[in-house]
């Protein structure tokens, strides 16, 4: 039954990965939704790349002692996901929709108010997402 | 079908199964899953994961029966689901 999973998408979370860099749609707690870009694929140019087989040469990692560098230098053109497991989230030029529902005393009545603002950067914590979604198309 | 819970030996099988084993057989499969707010979503379950994870594709979101949203695709984080079951869907479903 090893074929029974695709080598791709496995589990929900690599369905995610195929919407980064791309809008999304995401719902949370409190009755707040959000519209943003999805951060991907961000790729770290180094300075001084000429040099960097003679770093290569030089990094015998199994010695002892051996100098250690950062990951980041080995890893130049790393895709960095701006998710995690718990569905934090790094998005760019967000909308957020607050939606309230007052009620009146007197007549009942369902008042349905939306408040937008929008906000260049965010980091959202997972804890609140409900739902993530590529953004509705309308046909 | 009764609702409620992750089945253990529903549907067309009397077998017993493990909620794993019925987790693998729903894939694919028209579902229905409820959140703890109270929020229904009904779709065709594309993959879910041992957290209760859930990606499903041509979802539609009921809110106190009232059908309020249509999502393309759609991920829900599984520590918002109250329970997934099976349906039979009487929406034709768009390829």
């Amino acid at each position: 039954m090893a074929t029974e999973e695709e080598s791709t998408v496995k589990e929900p979370l690599d369905l995610i990965r195929l919407s980064l860099d791309e809008r999304i749609y995401v719902k949370l707690r409190s009755d707040r939704e959000l519209r943003g870009k999805l951060h991907g694929t961000e790729k770290k140019k180094i300075k001084g790349k000429k040099k960097r087989t003679q770093r290569r040469r030089n990094l015998n990692l199994s010695a002892p002692g051996a100098f250690r560098p950062p990951l980041s230098l080995l890893e130049s053109r790393r895709r960095t996901q701006a998710y995690d497991q718990h569905l934090n989230m790094i998005l760019g030029d967000v909308e957020e929709i607050l939606t309230t529902v007052e009620i009146d005393d007197e007549t009942y009545e369902e008042i349905v108010r939306t408040t937008r603002r929008t906000v260049p950067f965010l980091f959202v914590r997972g804890d609140g997402v409900i739902l993530v979604s590529p953004p509705l198309r309308t046909a | 079908m009764s609702t409620g819970g992750v089945e253990k030996g529903s549907g067309g099988g009397g077998s017993v199964k493990t909620p794993a084993d019925f987790l693998k057989s729903i894939r694919g499969r028209p579902v229905v899953v409820k959140l703890n707010s109270g929020v229904d979503y009904r779709g065709i379950l594309a993959c879910l994961d041992g957290y209760m994870n859930i990606a499903m594709e041509q979802t539609e979101e009921y809110v106190n029966g009232q059908l309020k949203n249509k999502y393309g695709d759609a991920f829900i984080r599984g520590n918002n689901v109250l329970y997934i079951s099976t349906s039979k869907r009487t929406v034709a479903e768009s390829g």
